[in-house]
């Protein structure tokens, strides 16, 4: 996939609370041996970046492999989804909240050897806003009216409007050094790790920056395998070709991994959600009638078992339950064919319709599209499947909002603000909702957002904007041997630093 | 020995046949009918159990020789026609140009089908069972082809066909009352030979991908999924691809005693 | 012999030629501008424009031509649409997984082919032949990736003697890593092959028993077996080295399924991932390469066979003669 936000399978997480993740991803183990300061970590993953730089659309693999390992950005999305300084030493806001300035720390320097300066940052966000920029974040940052830098430690960022998100959005953004020019094969970046090799289609792997600023990590360095197949992604666990696997696909595979004393599974909170996407542009989508009937024809339940088992969470709306802006709305337009049938009728489609469903090529896309046809056909409405590449996805779809309707997982978290965007690929347009999610950004206090957020929210469920069906549950596996490795995984980073192997 | 497998072979294929066409009126299951459970083992209910989505498996595999032998025939089919066109013009061509052709043919034939087959699905904007039995069909002609340029050579350089030359027959009435009639034997041998690599063709197209998009479901497909399954559910892996391996070995146990019975084309295989 | 060498090496420079026009051709037959792939979200006219110019599909297809040929005799392959980075040392790293995986899987198929074929042949009347026979025969229906899944299911899953699938990030730096996880990928290819190889090996020691010369070496006193090595095998070896070829070849190009199974990353993984990427110059250059090694191994097969064979030698003479 090309898109960080909607890139493929499972593997991020939670906003909040996390606390069985944080016990598990902290405390390492009392009965492990020493732990090597020295080992490489070897770590399995499914997600290979189509490149380095992550406003080309190098896919969520180089969130997980470069968010704070080799990159690090002003400010740092917590495994738990707190929000925390890295490269900022202060933040100050202005009185009418439209001017933000800030100081970066001492002593940073580059994997190059170049110290960090402000112009650094000015460089870096503007890689973001830029024209060519294909980063899922760079709506989010439109409204910077200028960076200032009046030295080499302050940034100065001001705003055409008020934004409480500011400090979330700008820990997506990387620290690049202005003077490294194309990032898509290599990197330049402050963090603890630089890039060591990269064989494309096999392996990435990074070794630890002797010249890094903070605390040094407890590993030597990882290299990150990466693999087509789930299958062979478990296989390399089993076989003990890799350490840590970042994705389990299926619930079938855990079965192989049951022997505790050789692998520790974690569930930590994952914000990854499947949707069926209409183009709510086109008719009969734009026919809320037509969408509630659509959405109350599934049963989200049955599909969940089907590919989770008796994993994963059911969700009524765009929002996951570990966003503060939840509310649970999975009866707001619940299993129930009759009415369903019913509601096409009134919508002047009791003979039902035919469309056609553009689905992604790999799991669990094209099995859920079969039984979405199989659901569907029991009220009356044909569905043509239609199997499509990433690429094609992101032509096509993304693009040039060129579909019906299409399957896809989103994957980051506080990622309601599309549906506030009537531009975005599903096209769903409510002026109430752009309106609110607007003045959530707006909002002077967390409680203020809160609610602006949790109405629409309501809204776009009522609205069926789009048909959700489950939250995947967020499997990390690894062996015994390693210790202190993030498990939520939000927005697809995997923190090295804290990851122990016992020697 | 050879009677006994061409025995086995005609009746193995008869019955693939039946069962492709009963399961355009019956299945053991509906195969939309999701009620069976997640991955079930075998059961009286579902002999072969059922998939992620609690469809029964048995259904499956016999859709999937439906499949398996509408693409393979399809296929051959194509590459049939089009090889035998190409390979009795090439037969006419002269020195030069046959010499070119020839060579051609040679170049394209060190390719095996499925890489062919791959490149005519990437030409297509959207796979289809029509696109997997145009792609493999092509990818095939040209072994056809180069098989029948040789035979037809042979034929015109027959004396008697010298003199039907001289006579002023033309080259039509040639090549329908002399040149089909003595390639018939060798193309049928080698159809059947390519009947069997066009199943196993299609059901790698399928597992690469590439195939016919779903519902259809084809073995490389079925395959594909069970993969992932088939730690918990190996009946997965066994059911399809031993389906396709008794399919494709009855294949050549028929083109095996096609071609002891029409013996003169000894020289399609071996 | 020296006369068809140069003539088999002028085959083989026209052969080259021809092939990469006709790959030319084709890519060039493909649906859509392959500029598309270099652009991202609402690009204006200045940027396609300047995607078009990168790529080259706003040149005359003349020109295109003479610059395909022109970057060909350079051996520059171009850049990928996708990574940007040159198409051929991407190559180069992937054969080196590619080349060892077919070699090492065809000398074992050859190793498992020629002294069951052998036997399959003397034999032929009692049961180890017919069981020999059945064997290939099963060997040529089954689909490679159904016994790539089977063995990594059995060995890798169940038993966990090998890795399942995957190549070291190292790769050969790594040779113990490298060889173990190309083990079950060489068994997986070579029992297709040796099946079928099998055959032509059983087939042509069978021609080769019914011979004059080897009925004429027993009664002159040689021992059977003494016979078949002396004057069998190399009456035999000829027709099967074409065979051989043809093999090897369609062994190193159908390797993309194998390598799938396994996810190992070689020539094949590279053209499926730029059949599905849209990356034509990734797909244009393992087509080329490919082509040029099967169109090598033809010409090394043919030299071979003249060598080994010397009625085709004077075949051949006369012929040219």
């Amino acid at each position: 996939m090309s898109h960080e936000t909607l890139a493929p399978p499972a593997m991020r997480t939670l906003f909040g609370i996390g606390l069985l993740a944080l016990t598990l991803s902290v405390a390492p183990s009392a009965l492990l041996a020493e732990t090597d300061p020295a080992a490489v970590l070897r770590i399995g993953s499914l997600y290979e970046p189509q490149n380095l730089d992550n406003t080309a659309g190098a896919g969520q693999g180089i969130n997980e492999a470069f968010n704070d390992n080799v990159y690090e950005a002003l400010f740092r999305l917590t495994d738990a989804g707190t929000v925390e300084p890295v490269l900022a030493a202060s933040h100050e806001v202005s009185e009418d909240g439209l001017t933000h300035t800030f100081t970066l720390k001492d002593g940073v320097t580059f994997h190059s050897g170049d110290p960090l300066t402000a112009a650094d940052v000015k460089y870096s966000i503007e890689r973001v806003v830029a024209e060519a920029s294909k980063s899922s974040r760079k709506r989010s940052l439109a409204n910077i009216a200028g960076i200032e830098t009046p030295d080499d430690k302050t940034v100065v960022v001001t705003l055409t409007s008020k934004s409480i998100s500011l400090p979330y959005n700008l820990s997506y953004v990387w620290v690049v050094n202005d003077a490294a020019g194309d990032i898509t094969a290599k990197e330049d970046g402050t963090g603890p790790y630089r890039l060591e090799d990269w064989a494309r289609g096999t392996a990435l792997s990074l070794t630890t920056f002797d010249g890094y600023w903070g605390e040094k990590p407890a590993n030597g360095g990882a290299v990150f395998s990466y693999f087509s197949e789930a299958a062979a992604l478990n296989n390399a666990l089993l076989t003990d070709a890799v350490d840590i696997i970042t994705s389990v696909q299926s619930p079938d595979a855990l079965s192989m991994f049951a022997d505790t004393s050789a692998f520790t599974i974690a569930e930590g909170k994952s914000t990854t959600k499947q949707l069926l996407a209409w183009n709510d542009r086109v008719a009969p989508f734009d026919n809320v009638k037509v969408r509630k009937a659509l959405a109350r024809a599934v049963d989200d339940k049955k599909l969940l078992e089907a590919i989770w088992g008796d994993r994963g969470t059911l969700i009524g709306s765009f929002v996951p339950p570990t966003d503060p802006w939840y509310v649970d709305l999975t009866g707001v337009d619940p299993y129930d064919p009759e009415s369903a049938k019913a509601l096409l009728a009134e919508a002047g489609l009791a003979d039902g319709f035919t469309f056609t469903l553009d689905t992604p090529n790999y799991d669990p896309h094209p099995i859920t599209a079969e039984f979405v046809k199989a659901e569907l056909a029991k009220i009356g409405v044909t569905v043509n499947i239609n199997i499509i590449t990433p690429n094609e996805w992101y032509e096509k779809i993304y693009q040039k909002h060129d579909f019906q309707a299409t399957l896809q997982e989103h994957v980051n978290h506080r990622d309601i603000v599309f549906y506030g965007n009537p531009d975005f690929y599903w096209g769903y347009n409510n002026p109430e909702v752009t309106k609110l999610i607007e003045e959530a950004e707006a909002s002077d206090t967390e409680a203020q957002q809160t609610e602006k957020l949790t109405e629409a929210n309501r809204i776009i469920a009522e609205d069926a904007a789009s048909n959700w069906f489950f939250l995947y549950p967020q499997i990390v596996v690894s062996t015994v041997k390693v210790t202190g490795y993030p498990v939520n995984g939000l927005n697809a980073q995997f923190f090295l630093r804290g990851i122990q192997k016992a020697s | 020995m050879r009677r006994l497998t061409f025995r086995l072979g005609l009746v193995l294929l008869g019955l693939a046949f039946a069962v492709a066409l009963t399961t355009l009126v019956w299945t053991p299951w509906p195969v939309e009918d999701m009620s069976g459970g997640r991955l079930a083992g075998p059961s009286w209910a579902h002999w072969a159990g059922t998939d992620r989505l609690g469809r029964d498996s048995l259904s499956q595999v016999m859709i999937g020789a439906r499949i398996a032998l509408m693409v393979g025939l399809g296929a051959t089919l194509v590459g049939g026609l089009i090889g035998t066109v190409a390979g009795v013009l090439a037969g006419f061509a002269q020195r030069g140009l046959d010499d070119a052709l020839a060579a051609a043919l040679d170049i394209l034939i060190a390719f095996p089908t499925l890489l062919l087959a791959m490149l005519v699905v990437a030409a297509s904007e959207t796979a289809s069972l029509g696109t997997a039995i145009l792609a493999i069909g092509l990818a095939m002609s040209a072994i056809i082809a180069r098989l029948v340029r040789v035979v037809s050579k042979r034929v015109l350089a027959q004396d008697y066909v010298t003199a039907a030359r001289c006579c002023g027959a033309g080259w039509l009435r040639i090549v329908l009352t002399h040149v089909l009639p003595n390639i018939a034997p060798t193309l049928l041998v080698a159809l059947a030979l390519q009947f069997g690599l066009a199943v196993i063709a299609e059901a790698s197209l399928s597992y690469l991908g590439l195939g016919a998009p779903p519902p259809n479901a084809s073995w490389g497909q079925l395959l594909q999924q069970a993969q992932a399954t088939v730690y918990t559910a190996p009946l997965g892996v066994l059911v399809p691809g031993g389906a396709l391996v008794l399919l494709v070995l009855a294949i050549n146990f028929v083109a095996d005693g096609l071609r002891d019975l029409l013996d003169d084309s000894a020289e399609v295989r071996e | 012999m020296l006369r068809y060498l140069l003539r088999r090496t002028l085959v083989l420079a026209l052969s080259l030629v021809v092939a990469g026009l006709v790959l030319f051709v084709l890519l060039r037959l493909l649906p859509g501008d392959p500029a598309a792939a270099l652009l991202s979200v609402g690009a204006d006219e200045a940027q396609i424009a300047a995607a078009r110019e990168q790529v080259g599909s706003d040149l005359p297809i003349g020109q295109q031509l003479l610059r395909f040929l022109g970057d060909l005799a350079r051996f520059d392959l171009g850049k990928s649409f996708v990574s940007g980075s040159p198409v051929l040392p991407e190559i180069a790293k992937r054969l080196a997984v590619t080349v060892p995986l077919t070699l090492a899987a065809f000398l074992l198929a050859l190793a498992l082919a020629v002294p069951l074929g052998i036997l399959a042949a003397v034999k032929a009347n009692r049961w180890t032949g017919a069981a020999l026979s059945g064997l290939s025969q099963l060997g040529l229906a089954v689909p490679v990736f159904w016994i790539g899944i089977l063995l990594v299911w059995i060995v890798a899953v169940e038993w966990r003697l090998l890795p399942a699938s995957g190549f070291p990030a190292k790769g050969w730096a790594d040779p113990a890593a490298a060889t173990r996880g190309l083990v079950l990928p060489v068994v997986t290819i070579a029992l297709v092959m040796g099946a079928s190889l099998l055959r032509y090996v059983r087939s042509a020691t069978l021609d080769v028993l019914g011979a004059d010369y080897l009925r004429n070496a027993r009664a002159m006193g040689s021992s059977f077996s003494q016979a078949l090595l002396r004057h069998g095998l190399r009456n035999g070896a000829a027709p099967v080295i074409s065979i051989l070829g043809i093999e090897l070849a369609s062994t190193l190009l159908g390797a993309v399924v194998v390598e799938r199974v396994f996810a190992l990353p070689g020539l094949g993984s590279m053209l499926l991932l730029g059949i599905q990427q849209r990356d034509y110059p990734s797909v244009q250059g393992v087509l080329l390469v490919s082509t040029l090694l099967v169109l090598l191994i033809g010409f090394l097969a043919d030299i071979l066979q003249r060598l080994i064979d010397p009625r085709l030698r004077g075949a051949d003479e006369g012929e040219a003669a």
